[in-house]
């Protein structure tokens, strides 16, 4: 237990004499190495970290936090580090940390764009990407700038792939099959470019698409080049036979474009320059001398008659100059909107500026036509139906301006395109009369007509050759000799004579009728009275002989007529109607068929018979004896003129003598002789009165005794 | 545990054995050579419980990465997997293979940790810290001592199965960060274990059986 005490003296000695390096193990240099190379490692790597960007992209398919890489020239550069949405949850904003060493070439002309696994017509892009996931691609030039860390993404990788040289334009389609997009561009078979997704542009009237023709064929482009739409095969007749040529796979499944720099002289393109794209190669090769129809302005039109005739395709007129066409039609029926259920047109109609005058070069707006066409519309002009072709029956549409218009204004607010105001068609129906003419001279029975004519003529030449209708001639003149005689014979000449005659008498009859009753007056009665009647009895005798003349000259003009109607009109009807069935039996028969002959042989009778007519002079007795009868009428209304106050006088006379009679009894003899004379002078003058207005109302019927 | 109360340690009579040859020296020699095989002669490591804090605590150090970065890189056609020990634990667990996510978390985790744990005790408890007895204590060591070298097992797995699965494009399974920082872990827990000097352990049963009689003495002669 002793050496126990002497060993704590000695360890305590010792412990307390060493240096404070030889207490310290040596091993402690451990852990501060491995503090120290931990935070050099930490250090280093807070140093190399690089800088963090942020890329914004519509979606984040296919991206995975640190696994995703951003790969510049197929180097990886950098790891997505956060995928987040944005605040306004509309995009997704990518974080990559990238690498220090490009940091400085990431400025604002660093493009981001997503690549995956690509399957088109022309090929499978990005394979890789389908078994390593998707992968960012950047684009940046080698120029340091301002590095930037916000950026935005693309759809689509960049035409140009990163490092390849070529010259960017933009393509703009103006023929009806618009740009296909995510085509190859070819010359001469030989892929030059390529045309990136096509797009309408903001006019919404275009279709533009951005191409690229690479280095060194870009060279070939210069402001005289034109673009035009291959399909891929053409199919051509000729004298050689049908031919169908192909061109490459891929044109045919994607379609493709190729170009030719026809004319020489234009200038080098540059970057961004715009060119047309055609739709065939005639078209295009046909621009460089024709001016360019340039993008055209689609605008709805309603017409709330809906006409069949109006196409697509037919023209748009403004003062007989086509200023555009109808693309479409469409029915519409919109109840709330024009308060019935009609069915109403919608054209549209795409209307070319160029054709105005008016530029859309510089504006792809098209406002300052919008603008034109507003003044115009304020102005009165309204788009009308009407015909384009009388004969087929097409509409057309014509910008026409209008006076009296209503009030109306283009409506921008239309959709999809602009409501141009329309008028009530003006048009005329000449369809359907040309066609009911057509139909009617359609249905003219030509043949039966002809047929008839032959009969005719056939009939007409056994007619003029019967003996009947030579004699007729004859009759004819006798007729009219008849006539003359009767209207130049005494006693129809005598009857003016004899009225007037009677007229005097009658005269004197008044008169002494005057006398008579003065007779009266002086109470004279009796004797004058006996006196008056006898005289009025002769009166009335010389009246009754006139009016007896009458009669004779009626019954004279009815043996006329009787004469005329002895003339056998209907036997000659009957042999017409005979020969005309004895023609027609005759048509079928051979001898017909020298019909011509029998014709002009009836042709030259039918002369001679006129010859003879003239010869005969029966027309020029006919006309003298209608002048006679003419003469002989006017001097029987003039004599018939007089007839009525003849008959005054005599009524006013009875009348009288009723008066003066009514006086006496009526019983006496003498009364009734007066009565008697004067019922016989009524009956006079009754006769007369109705002579006179027979010869008054129809003065031939003296002639012709009706 | 109760003859221990009448033991005598060498150190305790007054003398030393040299580490290498066992020759025995008086205590006065010690810093000397020994003159038998020339090890220098050393009664106590003094600096042991400084060897062992010293590579404990690089072994945390490394034990902390070990954890968070990646252990096995496994690339297949499509997929690039990066699982850290835990995490791949984890998903075993979640493929149903409890067992062998079992056995991965024990040798990866549980045993480390506990090794930790242990050095640390064993290490404190020299200082009186803890009142386990000093058998105990040196049958945990010694289970720490053997245990040590199965810690490896997450490392062998990784360098057999990126040795094994090397097939170019379709997959191949590389180590990660964590598996080189896990291995220098276990490394220098080991040397942590190994520095300790096991006789310390009881050099506090011979402090208490001199503090039970004479060690009044010894401390007085210390303060002043």
């Amino acid at each position: 237990m002793s050496e126990p005490e002497n060993t704590p003296d000695e360890i305590l000695v010792e412990s307390t004499g060493r240096s404070i390096l030889e207490r310290v193990s040596i091993v402690w240099l451990v852990p501060l190495g491995a503090l120290l190379i931990a935070l050099a490692i930490a250090w280093q790597h807070w140093r190399d970290r690089g800088a963090l960007i942020e890329i914004i992209f519509e979606d984040a398919a296919g991206i995975r936090v640190s696994e995703t890489e951003l790969k510049f020239r197929d180097v990886t550069v950098g790891v997505v580090e956060s995928v987040r949405l944005q605040d306004d949850m509309l995009h997704v904003a990518v974080g990559v940390r990238i690498d220090n060493r490009v940091v400085d070439y990431v400025d604002e002309d660093a493009v981001f764009w997503v690549v995956r696994p690509e399957v088109s017509a022309r090929g499978v892009t990005g394979l890789d990407t389908v078994l390593s996931g998707v992968y960012l691609e950047g684009e940046w030039d080698s120029q340091p700038g301002t590095p930037q860390d916000s950026f935005e993404g693309r759809d689509t990788a960049p035409l140009l792939s990163p490092g390849q040289k070529g010259l960017e334009i933009t393509l703009r389609g103006v023929g009806d099959e618009g740009i296909t997009g995510d085509a190859p561009i070819l010359y001469k078979g030989v892929e030059v470019g390529e045309i990136g997704p096509a797009r309408i542009a903001e006019d919404g009237n275009t279709v533009l698409a951005d191409a690229v023709i690479y280095a060194p064929y870009d060279r070939r482009i210069t402001s005289t080049t034109r673009f035009w739409n291959t399909s891929g095969f053409s199919l051509s007749f000729g004298p050689n036979g049908a031919s169908v040529d192909f061109a490459t796979i891929s044109s045919l499944l994607a379609g493709g474009i190729t170009f030719d720099t026809a004319a020489s002289g234009g200038f080098p393109a540059e970057d961004g320059d715009v060119f047309e794209l055609y739709d065939t190669e005639e078209d295009a090769r046909a621009s460089l001398f024709a001016r360019a129809e340039g993008p055209s302005i689609d605008m709805t039109l309603i017409f709330d008659t809906n006409v069949a005739g109006l196409r697509p395709d037919a023209p748009v007129e403004l003062a007989g100059l086509k200023v555009g066409r109808i693309t479409n039609l469409t029915g519409l029926v919109d109840p709330e909107r024009f308060g019935d259920s009609q069915v109403r047109l919608l054209a549209t109609m795409a209307l070319q500026p160029e054709r105005l005058g008016l530029s859309t070069e510089d504006d792809a707006q098209g406002l300052d036509v919008m603008q034109y066409l507003q003044q115009a519309v304020a102005g009165g002009m309204r788009a009308r139906l009407t015909n384009a072709s009388l004969l087929t029956g097409g509409l057309k549409v014509d910008l026409v301006t209008l006076e009296d218009a209503p009030a109306a204004e283009l409506d921008m607010n239309g959709v999809p395109f602009p409501v141009f105001p329309t008028a009530p068609a003006e048009l005329t129906d000449v369809a359907a009369t040309a066609e009911s003419v057509f139909n009617r001279v359609n249905n003219l029975p030509i043949e039966e007509l002809l047929q008839s004519g032959i009969d005719f003529l056939n009939s007409a030449t056994s007619l003029v050759s019967s003996e009947d209708v030579r004699g007729t001639p004859q009759d004819l003149r006798g007729l009219l000799g008849d006539i003359r005689g009767i209207v130049g014979s005494e006693k129809v000449q005598q009857v003016p004579d004899q009225l007037s005659t009677l007229m005097t008498e009658l005269t004197g009859t008044a008169s002494e009728l005057n006398k008579t009753l003065a007779a009266i007056n002086e109470n004279e009665l009796v004797a004058h009275l006996t006196s008056t009647i006898q005289t009025l009895d002769e009166t009335a005798a010389s009246a009754k002989t006139a009016i007896d003349g009458v009669p004779e000259l009626l019954d004279q003009a009815n043996a006329v007529v009787a004469k005329l109607n002895t003339i056998p009109v209907e036997r000659l009807s009957d042999d017409l109607s005979g020969l005309i069935q004895a023609t027609e039996a005759l048509i079928d028969t051979p001898q017909a068929r020298n019909l011509p002959t029998d014709m002009s042989a009836a042709l030259s009778e039918l002369a001679l018979v006129l010859e003879e007519l003239r010869n005969g002079g029966t027309v020029e007795n006919v006309n003298r004896t209608l002048q006679s009868a003419s003469n002989a009428a006017d001097r029987i209304a003039d004599a018939s003129q007089e007839l009525p106050a003849l008959v005054g006088r005599v009524n006013g006379l009875v009348a009288k003598a009723q008066s003066l009679l009514g006086d006496y009894d009526g019983n006496s003899a003498v009364n009734r002789d007066v009565r008697t004379a004067l019922r016989a002078v009524t009956e006079a003058a009754r006769a007369l009165d109705g002579l006179a207005s027979t010869i008054e109302r129809r003065p031939n019927s003296l002639i012709l005794g009706r | 545990m109760t003859h221990s109360h009448h033991a005598i340690s060498a150190r305790s009579a007054g003398h030393l054995a040299c580490e290498r040859c066992g020759a025995v020296f008086p205590l006065s020699d010690e810093g000397q050579p020994c003159t038998r095989c020339g090890h220098k002669l050393r009664s106590r490591d003094m600096r042991s419980l400084q060897k062992v804090w010293a590579w404990w605590l690089v072994g945390v150090m490394c034990y902390i990465p070990a954890n968070l970065e990646p252990m096995l890189r496994t690339r297949t056609l499509v997929h690039t997997s990066e699982d850290t020990i835990v995490a791949g634990a984890i998903a075993l667990m979640h493929h149903g293979d409890y067992g062998v996510a079992v056995i991965i978390l024990i040798a990866s985790v549980g045993i480390p940790i506990a090794k930790f744990a242990a050095v640390a005790y064993l290490a404190l408890s020299v200082r009186g810290v803890g009142k386990m007895s000093p058998g105990r204590r040196q049958h945990l060591y010694e289970l720490v001592e053997y245990i040590g070298r199965w810690s490896m097992i997450d490392v062998f797995v990784v360098a057999i199965l990126s040795a094994l699965v090397q097939l170019n494009v379709a997959a191949s399974i590389s180590p990660g960060p964590a598996a080189l920082t896990f291995a220098l872990s276990v490394i220098f827990t080991m040397l942590a274990a190994q520095s300790f000097d096991s006789r310390l352990i009881w050099d506090t049963l011979g402090d208490d059986v001199q503090n039970d009689v004479p060690d009044a003495d010894l401390q007085k002669k210390e303060r002043p």
